[in-house]
């Protein structure tokens, strides 16, 4: 099963919402993926606790096998 | 469920080491891309740091650290007990000044340095 990008995105923004969320195939070959999340929900959390809330929103496809690997960018929307 | 002996001696270990990275090859053999941009942001930084293998024992590891830090893939730095992040998270707080902030040095001048290429063989010499 390949990786749905809109869907990643949509299972980010429904964790996380209000969120501004880009989920980018890097490579074209669906193992290099990129997710951009920003959101003030970030404020005052270290940036491994920002990942781990991105990471957690898209576990299940994690789970299923869909994705392998995602790399994450995360910011505080004005920081 | 994680292997109890095996999670008491990472968190032993983790907790024996204010800097202690846990990566696909060693430091002077990266075996992963990830775990040798660490390397490089480390070695950068100059301090000094503890690293683990976890190749001989990838998934029992990834079990561990599942349960002591939600986290399951490597490369895994980790400053004075606590999970800072892989190798995005790392080169991300480098750039901006926070991973020397945390490890209470200075920031450095230069970018971190890519590796020597892998010494040349001599040149073949015709007899």
């Amino acid at each position: 099963m390949a990786a749905d990008l809109g869907e990643l995105k949509e299972m980010i923004e429904a964790a996380l919402p209000g969120a501004t969320v880009e989920v980018v195939d890097e490579t074209g070959s669906g193992d290099h993926l990129l997710a951009t999340v920003s959101t003030p929900r970030f404020e005052g959390l270290s940036r491994i606790d920002q990942h781990r809330l991105v990471k957690a929103a898209v576990k299940e496809r994690f789970d299923d096998g869909a994705i392998h690997a995602l790399s994450v960018k995360t910011s505080v929307p004005g920081s | 469920m994680a292997d109890p002996e095996l999670k008491a001696k990472v968190e032993e270990l983790i907790g024996a080491n204010p800097v202690l990275l846990f990566m696909k090859g060693t430091p002077e053999a990266p075996r992963c891309g990830f775990s040798m941009r660490v390397v490089q942001v480390l070695d950068a930084m100059n301090v000094e740091y503890g690293a683990i293998d976890i190749l001989p024992a990838l998934q029992p590891l990834r079990e561990v650290t599942a349960e002591i830090s939600d986290w399951q893939t490597f490369p895994q730095l980790y400053v004075k007990g606590e999970l800072v992040g892989g190798a995005d998270i790392v080169e991300e707080m480098f750039e901006s000044g926070e991973l020397a902030e945390a490890l209470g040095v200075e920031q450095p001048d230069a970018a971190p340095t890519p590796q020597a290429p892998p010494a040349q063989s001599p040149p073949l010499q015709i007899e």
